[in-house]
């Protein structure tokens, strides 16, 4: 459970925390293609610009492809001179000239994925375009982007006019009504597509939702075999322990008590198995973080709240495995369990 | 018997029915009219693919990569191909136009830099491309729209339920298989398996869709394929990033000259 909502935790929080270090505060899309959403004309800038209560605006076009050798990775044509480029903080060598140089820069994890420093060059489609800079993006899914310019983009990849994002900011203290009409706002100047407040983005994108979806039942199935392996291993020391719950029932326990402390039992079964569970998963996410097919993508989220929930879930599936025992041993007769 | 477990009988043999009646309603789907329908699917106009070719060799040959551009125009009555090495930068430009329109047999150039473009005889059809195990007659024949077109079973192929299609040529199908079987998943038209089996009755080679995604039109299609060929050693494994449909091509761009230029 640590291990696969950790997962798609950290795929949300990476979206989440890219959009923040941007400081985008609404978001422009048509996600109804899932995880990428479709384009759409880059003249909507204009009319979306023209609305009440937007300070800047800046357009994308973001796709996600193999490159060389590499795993399928993002690459972000973004229009040049917008805000999101601001951010970026460039370790090596230089960030491009101006909208038109036909180069791209790389963040931290894509350079590293593809072995690539400044001076080398990268295979975008048709074009073979030299790698100028290598820029801390201050987020995970950042540093894992190749960034060029949006004309550049829209040129190589033959989509000239195209967008799939944009990107707005709103003045400083707009109030969440405010952003909540602005997006409406939008809505009617582009019905077939969706203006979303920036971190609601993750939480109403269909991908996200079947991600999260998904951690979580194959998390419920894992909870419900547990219950079943703690119930059997709670029946079995009940049924070996039948001379000796015997024994305390003659010497006067109530079966109140015994219930309790089969249960109690149970549930520090539980307890134990959550923390050696947790560690486990942990590592589990380390591990996989750091993966070849993950390592740049995915940031594990590794958060106490998310342990201390499982052993939380832990110890009341302790519990409810240890109720059918503990009813068990509390309807022994002592002299028969003495007989035993 | 109680009530309850009559009701939980009933619903229970309801649903049984219910789920073997959708099944024989998916079944009824004819050979013909199952192949016909990929066949169009296959027939899908102007579009420009993105591939990532891995192309394995375990007994010494190593793990050759190449990203290739795919542009191709296929329509009932002909389709036209051009394949380009995007990368490495030592094979750029390497490529080959393939045409193959009504019952004629495919032809094509092969254009290899600086210089050397050359005719892509009958002969060399069966060889691979790029060195893969992809031959150029598996890209230019379309086996769906063959003459002889029958069910001949059901498997599960990675826990989806396929229809096995057994396909095999007629007269005027020029192709050096003699029979060739696909695994369908008929609820999203997707080709999850192809085995092509050679004169000898023996497979030749097998095709596995590793993925299934959508494509740029919301299309459900194989994205991912790993191809293999018996005797052989090597594997090729055919990952598609990107694709884009309803493109527009000046004519020259399925020409042997054309092979000379990227763009």
């Amino acid at each position: 459970m640590v291990t696969l909502v950790g997962m798609a935790s950290g795929y949300e929080k990476g979206i989440g925390k890219q959009l923040d270090a941007v400081g985008i505060d609404v978001v422009v899309s048509n996600m109804s293609g899932g995880i990428m959403p479709k384009t759409f004309d880059e003249s909507l800038q204009e009319k979306v610009a023209a609305l009440p209560r937007v300070a800047e605006t800046t357009t994308v076009l973001m796709r996600m492809m193999s490159v060389e050798d590499a795993p399928i990775m993002m690459i972000s044509g973004r229009e040049w001179g917008g805000f999101i480029w601001d951010q970026m903080k460039v370790l090596e060598g230089r960030m491009l000239k101006d909208g038109s140089e036909k180069a791209v820069v790389l963040g931290t994890l894509a350079a590293e994925l593809l072995r690539k420093k400044v001076g080398d060059t990268v295979q975008i489609e048709v074009e073979e375009l030299p790698v100028v800079g290598i820029v801390d993006g201050r987020s995970m899914v950042e540093n894992g982007t190749i960034f060029l310019s949006l004309q550049v983009m829209q040129e190589i990849s033959g989509e000239e006019g195209k967008i799939n994002f944009l990107d707005i900011r709103v003045p400083p203290n707009t109030s969440k009504a405010e952003i909540d009409q602005l997006c409406k706002d939008i809505k009617v100047i582009f019905p077939e597509g969706r203006a979303m407040v920036a971190n609601e983005v993750v939480g109403t994108s269909q991908g996200f939702r079947v991600v999260r979806a998904m951690s979580w039942s194959t998390s419920l199935l894992a909870i419900i075999v547990g219950v079943l392996g703690v119930m059997n291993t709670m029946l079995m020391t009940v049924f070996e322990r039948t001379h000796e719950i015997g024994i305390l029932l003659a010497v006067g326990w109530r079966r109140r008590r015994i219930v309790y402390m089969v249960l109690c039992e149970s549930a520090l079964l539980g307890l134990l198995g959550g923390i050696v569970g947790v560690v486990l998963g942990v590592l589990g996410l380390i591990t996989l973080g750091a993966s070849p097919g993950i390592r740049g993508f995915l940031e594990p989220d590794i958060n106490p709240k998310l342990m201390l929930i499982a052993i939380a879930i832990a110890v009341v599936v302790g519990v409810i495995s240890g109720l059918y025992p503990a009813w068990r041993s509390s309807r022994l007769t002592p002299s028969l369990a003495l007989q035993n | 018997m109680n009530l309850t477990l009559r009701t939980l009988l009933h619903a229970v043999f309801g649903t049984a029915l219910l789920v073997s009646v959708a099944h024989a309603q998916e079944g009824a789907l004819s050979a013909r009219d199952l192949a016909a329908q990929l066949s169009n699917i296959i027939q899908d106009g102007s579009s420009v693919v993105r591939l990532k070719m891995d192309i394995s060799k375990p007994s010494g040959g190593g793990k050759t990569v190449l990203q290739i551009q795919v542009k191709s125009q296929r329509t009932k009555s002909a389709t036209d191909l051009v394949y380009q090495v995007l990368w490495p930068k030592d094979r750029k430009g390497e490529s080959f136009l393939l045409h193959k329109s009504g019952g004629r047999a495919p032809g094509g150039a092969v254009f290899t830099p600086p210089d050397s473009l050359v005719p892509l005889t009958a002969a060399r059809m069966t060889d691979g491309i790029f060195g893969s195990d992809l031959s150029y007659d598996d890209l230019a024949e379309n086996f769906f729209a063959w003459g002889n077109q029958a069910i001949v079973g059901t498997e599960t192929v990675d826990r989806v339920p396929c229809q096995i299609l057994e396909s095999k040529p007629g007269k005027g199908d020029g192709t050096s298989y003699v029979k060739v079987r696909s695994w369908i998943d008929i609820k999203r038209m997707v080709t999850l398996r192809v085995e092509k089996y050679a004169a000898s009755g023996k497979l030749a080679k097998r095709i596995d869709t590793t993925r299934v995604s959508k494509d740029d039109t919301g299309r459900t299609i194989g994205s991912s394929f790993s191809l293999q060929r018996t005797g052989q050693d090597s594997v090729t494994e055919i990952e598609g990033s990107n694709s884009k449909h309803g493109m527009t091509f000046p004519a020259t761009d399925f020409t042997p000259e054309a092979l000379r230029t990227l763009k």
